[in-house]
């Protein structure tokens, strides 16, 4: 039997858990969950971090450079991936200011200088999961690692390698409405998957901030469930959110980019469910 | 650290929580403990105290300063002659003792004093010790009124002599061993630290035909002492400040006699808010009736707590994923099955039992260092650096609380206070 080790805690406002397979010591197990916990000092905006450091700057309407290491990468990939999703996924988007975004924001990468042209404010958190699995799978992988399990929150999930039994590893997405049913499965190497969801446990818990648009900063509220598939977390976290709030037009488009490993569950048409996730993406 | 890095000695106390200690913002923040460790004492020429109350607690100091390298009981006082009596049993037949503190100080051969009375003396007392040229060790609160701890400190600093208070967690090195995880970030940053000091016993001790129930039972009247603002949570009050590093800004409280309707005065039953900056907040609960939870400080980060008297560090370590155990209950067993994800989030939010790390316990006695480094203080009369203005700080807060309560309004932190 292969040895297995464990790494529970706190971290990105959720509860994260790194599993070990064989290979790699806890050394690097620990040090994966401080590359999270890295990240979860520079992209919080619920104590001080260098993320609130630079919204003050941009509520403020000054420029600022971006000095802490790990914030800038984050938003090297999330400039990456707000192009990716054609602006759906946008950190910058604020309900109390509609038609705010990442628009606004100028970001010189190769300077670390951001500012913006109208008052802004970036909230990283659910992108901060998946931008963090992706360090600590590094993290693991440089360490030898072949298999590993990582999540953080149930609705973030990474893995390193194969299954320690082989294959890949086998995940299975509930059912929102139904839990005692799988809405889908699918099998991940060296992936990461979000889900993003408008339905199902927790989604109206009172301290659960609203999924918004950020065309118009509206809520949305269709019944929905996304799943996106990447090698990056990041990509994944910011996927899942573009479908949720995307229309169906640009659910489309989206889709057609990678319709294997992106997905739209619409449950308006509930009576028609389950099926397959391919029949089932924009019904 | 762990429970073996902590011994008897002083070297091993140096070594294992001060010696280590600069990158962790402890220079700064416990810079009275450090000068004390590093004091050499000689075993000569040692410091004369002249010990002003010796009821249970001075009794317990005397039994503390015969044990120091550089301090020596020279003389002991007391008004009320049982005391006295067993006073004396402690000391060498040849010390003076004396039933008025006047006297003591007329007799001259000292250095300086520690007083150990009902708190309403304090203040005389240690005014009448700096005028007549000696350096003065306080038992904690430091006085009844916050005009008198101002006139303490103030004529310390006209009379260039050492006022040191008694708040001996200062020198605990569990307590230093929890500040310095605390700077270094273990736990978070500190946002609430929630403080209790819970009994069950009605505090009133009987009353010998030869006093009065004043006398005896001084803690209960209001004339005399602010009942457990004054005689417990002085020591808590400290604490929240000195690890929030930072004074009160305002203090909203409700006090009672809830249930000990016995004639006494003061509270027996008290909460109250401390709001410091940033919405930090200390939350402080004691009373007589349940001592279930009894004397704690829980000290709470964003990553982990500290609770200091149980000697325990927690780290902040949600529930298990039962799909993830599931999962590798299964790798264990060679089964290869999907695992849910995305299921339910939500988890009860229960206390966490997890048994925590220790923080390291010594049977080194904190009571002892801080008269030993009282001592080095006399000796070059020069205090502890930052030890007054923790006491000071401390004593303003117990009675700005009892304000609180007694106005049922929220009281804001004096600006008019000495600086120490």
């Amino acid at each position: 039997m292969k040895a297995i080790q464990t790494e529970r805690f706190a971290a990105m406002g959720t509860r994260a858990e790194l599993h070990l397979f064989g290979p790699g010591d806890r050394d690097a197990l620990l040090s994966a969950r401080r590359a999270i916990e890295a990240v979860d000092d520079a992209l919080t905006i619920h104590r001080p971090s260098a993320t609130t450091m630079i919204n003050e700057c941009l509520m403020a309407g000054l420029s600022c450079v971006v000095d802490d290491p790990v914030l800038l990468d984050a938003l090297i990939e999330i400039e990456a991936a707000h192009a990716l999703t054609r602006g759906l996924f946008d950190p910058a988007a604020d309900i109390a200011r509609p038609g705010v975004g990442w628009g606004v924001i100028s970001f010189d990468r190769d300077a670390a200088r951001i500012q913006a042209s109208r008052r802004v404010a970036l909230d990283l958190g659910g992108f901060g999961k998946g931008f963090a699995l992706d360090r600590a799978c590094r993290v693991l992988k440089e360490a030898g690692a072949t298999s590993a399990f990582l999540c953080a929150g149930e609705s973030s999930i990474a893995v390193v390698g194969e299954h320690p039994l082989g294959g890949g590893w086998p995940v299975a997405i509930p059912h929102p409405l139904h839990p005692d049913r799988f809405l889908a499965e699918f099998e991940l190497r060296d992936e990461a998957l979000s889900i993003s969801a408008t339905v199902g446990a927790g989604a109206n818990a009172p301290e659960r901030a609203a999924m918004i648009r950020p065309t118009d900063a509206s809520h949305v509220t269709a019944p929905r469930c996304t799943v996106a598939i990447d090698r990056s977390g990041a990509r994944a976290e910011a996927m899942s959110t573009a479908l949720l709030v995307a229309d169906d037009d640009q659910a489309g488009r989206l889709l057609d980019g990678d319709p294997a490993r992106r997905f739209v569950f619409d449950f308006s048409h509930e009576t028609t469910m389950p099926v397959q996730p391919g029949e089932m993406a924009l019904q | 650290m762990t429970d073996k890095d902590f011994d008897l000695s002083r070297r091993a106390f140096l070594d294992g929580v001060l010696g280590a200690t600069a990158a962790a913002g402890m220079t700064a923040a416990a810079p009275w403990a450090i000068s004390a460790a590093q004091a050499q004492p000689a075993g000569s020429d040692r410091v004369r105290l002249g010990v002003i109350g010796t009821g249970d607690r001075g009794r317990t100091l005397i039994r503390n300063i015969v044990k120091t390298r550089n301090c020596i009981v020279a003389a002991i006082c007391d008004n009320y002659a049982p005391h006295l009596a067993k006073g004396k049993a402690l000391v060498s037949a040849a010390t003076p003792s004396f039933t008025d503190h006047r006297a003591m100080l007329d007799a001259g051969g000292l250095d300086a004093v520690v007083i150990a009375t009902p708190l309403h003396g304090h203040a005389r007392q240690t005014l009448d010790a700096f005028d007549a040229g000696l350096h003065v060790w306080c038992e904690k609160a430091m006085a009844r009124t916050i005009a008198d701890c101002g006139a303490m400190v103030k004529r310390s600093q006209d009379r260039r002599k050492v006022l040191q208070i008694g708040h001996q967690r200062m020198f605990h090195p569990t307590y230093l061993n929890a500040l310095r995880r605390v700077k270094a970030g273990e736990i978070g940053p500190v946002t609430q630290i929630r403080a209790s000091w819970h009994r069950n016993n009605s505090w009133r001790r009987p009353v010998p035909p030869d006093s009065n129930d004043r006398q005896i039972n001084w803690r209960l009247y209001r004339d005399s002492s602010a009942g457990l603002m004054t005689e417990l949570a002085t020591h808590q009050l400290q604490i929240g400040n000195w690890f929030l590093d930072a004074v009160p800004a305002r203090v909203i409280g409700s006090g009672s006699i809830c249930f000990w309707k016995d004639g006494r005065e003061v509270y027996d039953h008290v909460a109250l808010v401390f709001e410091y900056s940033g919405g930090r907040k200390l939350v402080y609960t004691s009373l007589l009736n349940n001592a279930r939870y009894g004397c704690e400080e829980q000290i709470q980060g964003s990553k982990g707590s500290i609770e200091p008297e149980l000697g325990r560090i927690y780290q902040e370590v949600p529930p298990k994923v039962l799909a993830l155990q599931r999962m590798r209950e299964d790798v264990k067993r060679g089964h290869k099955r999907a695992i849910p994800i995305g299921g339910a989030t939500w988890f009860p939010e229960l206390p966490v039992t997890t048994p925590g790390e220790s923080l390291g316990w010594g049977e080194y006695d904190e009571t002892m260092l801080q008269f030993e480094g009282f001592g080095e203080a006399v000796r070059s009369g020069k205090p502890l650096p930052g030890l007054l203005a923790q006491a000071y700080h401390a004593s303003v807060a117990s009675l700005l609380g009892e304000q609180a309560m007694d106005r049922g309004e929220a009281v804001t932190w004096p600006a008019d206070l000495v600086t120490v």
